[in-house]
């Protein structure tokens, strides 16, 4: 049933950027059709592949570097108190800190290359992954670690059997956050670095007004972020798959 | 020679610190008690009385201000020796019921085919073997509480320390685990310190109640039960002691809680 509501509103939608296309013209906004056959095209003549792959390295290199960084942190600073009183008003400061604001630090230290947008992506996707995880320990139930407590639980059993476990659905929340201001942020990067990826066709088709190749890249980013969201959404689901009751 | 008590609590008093503007609470004050082996214990009394700080002494969780409690001649020690049961039931969401039940004896690194044979046998004992392998929150009250109670005994304790245990239970269900709990207790005896609100709860329980009062936490007075076990074939709340011990019982706490200025039901010193 859902299924054919979500095909009803992507007809839904189709209509309106049709309409749209119409009301502004097709050279502002290109029909989508004229956008699906500059689809076809781009991908005959290999133009949006490589960039397409650039884009995808750069994004999942820098995402891995900040889970494998994130979640170690978060956790040590979770298990050891007294770490994560020192370093949580930073690590705040640092998330309301607009990342992107280190772009030209980042650029004199590691230049135009990939390697500072990977650097990029990192900063901002491991700010989110580390706080999940942190606060996520910081909320475990009391109650289950005095029951573990007058059980003989030591405190590394405990850690590693309630606080831990139970860390999981802010974990999988702050993955989820973390994906999402990656590729914003692989976009950034794109655009403000030397040009490339996915990025750097948005602003060559923008600017040289091809606006039908440029929707086709735009649709390919909403795809990814999309493809990303539904794979992190069925981690969440199986790491909450106790709430759920069987057969539902 | 009558073997020393297996839990001697004696001079005990506990006070806890509040924020900055409130007065500390006098948790305990002078509290000596002592359980001989295999006896059933009820501690009964009104809020704020310090049963449940007492059992989380005699458990090891905190450690008393003055006075001593020795567990098997020693200071306690939470572990696999003293069991605990929570009125929150204190499940671990995320393990099956077979793995909750089997907590405490992974937590002691016992070897899994063992934990296995002691899991299945106390999952049958309080009849939730179907129920092995879903989730706690898939469970009603009492059957999480039997998982609860399956978990504490998992690890054959000598004491079993149990707080307000069918406090959130209805009142049925609550009246089936209470003899539920005699069946398990007179198939395998041990200590039991039973922390209850309930009079009558105290009575169909106990070999012995220990009435606490409030403000500061005190042992008020030990009575014995001199009903006859088992209680649960007829009907034992018909029975001249049973309604005299009920009455009586009743009564000092109603005194104890119309005295008590901090009571919604205070009336004045008369």
């Amino acid at each position: 049933m859902i299924t054919l509501y979500r095909l009803l509103a992507l007809a839904l939608f189709l209509f309106i950027w049709w309409a749209a296309s119409f009301a502004v013209g097709p050279n502002l906004v290109p029909t989508p059709l004229s956008t699906a056959s500059a689809a076809l095209e781009l991908m005959r003549d290999g133009k949006i592949s490589e960039p397409l792959l650039s884009s995808l390295t750069i994004y999942f290199t820098g995402y891995l570097l900040a889970v494998i960084v994130g979640i170690p942190i978060g956790m040590l600073m979770g298990g050891i108190r007294d770490l994560g009183r020192t370093l949580d008003i930073y690590v705040s400061a640092l998330m309301a800190t607009p990342r992107v604001a280190f772009i030209p630090l980042i650029i004199l230290f590691l230049g135009l290359g990939p390697e500072a947008k990977i650097a990029v992506v990192f900063l901002g996707a491991v700010i989110p992954i580390l706080i999940g995880t942190y606060s996520g320990i910081l909320n475990s139930d009391a109650e289950l670690i005095e029951m573990a407590r007058s059980m003989g639980a030591t405190r590394s059993q405990i850690y590693w059997r309630i606080m831990l476990p139970g860390a999981l659905g802010f974990v999988v929340m702050g993955l989820r956050i973390g994906a999402t201001i990656g590729l914003i942020n692989t976009v950034v990067a794109e655009l403000y670095t030397a040009a490339s990826g996915l990025g750097g066709l948005l602003a060559l088709y923008g600017n040289t007004f091809q606006m039908a190749r440029y929707f086709v890249v735009v649709l390919a980013l909403a795809l990814i972020g999309g493809l990303v969201s539904q794979g992190l959404r069925a981690l969440e689901a199986w790491s909450g798959r106790w709430r759920v009751t069987a057969g539902n | 020679m009558s073997p020393a008590p297996s839990v001697i609590v004696s001079s005990v008093s506990k006070t806890f610190q509040r924020a900055k503007d409130l007065a500390p609470v006098e948790a305990l004050k002078d509290v000596s008690l002592d359980l001989p082996a295999n006896s059933f214990v009820t501690l009964l009394g009104p809020s704020g009385c310090g049963k449940t700080t007492l059992l989380r002494m005699i458990n090891g969780l905190i450690q008393p201000d003055s006075g001593r409690v020795l567990v098997f001649g020693e200071p306690p020690k939470p572990g696999p020796r003293i069991g605990f049961v929570f009125q929150s039931f204190r499940l671990v969401p995320w393990l099956t019921v077979r793995n909750n039940v089997g907590f405490g004896l992974s937590l002691q690194g016992i070897d899994k085919a063992e934990r296995n044979d002691r899991v299945e046998y106390y999952l049958k004992l309080v009849g939730l073997s179907r129920f092995a392998d879903v989730y706690p929150h898939e469970l009603s009250g009492g059957m999480k509480q039997r998982a609860a109670l399956a978990r504490a005994l998992a690890t054959e304790p000598e004491i079993l320390l149990m707080d307000e245990p069918f406090a959130s239970l209805d009142a049925q269900v609550r009246e089936l685990m209470q003899m539920e709990m005699m069946r398990l207790w007179s198939a395998r005896r041990g200590i039991v310190l039973f922390v209850t609100h309930s009079v009558d709860e105290a009575i169909i329980m106990a070999d012995r109640i220990v009435l606490m009062g409030p403000r500061p936490g005190r042992i008020v007075e030990t009575i014995e039960v001199p009903l006859p076990r088992p209680r649960w074939n007829d009907d034992i709340k018909m029975q001249r002691d049973y309604v005299e011990l009920r009455q009586y019982l009743w009564n000092r706490i109603r005194d104890m809680v119309v005295r008590d200025p901090s009571s919604d039901f205070y009336v004045g010193e008369t």
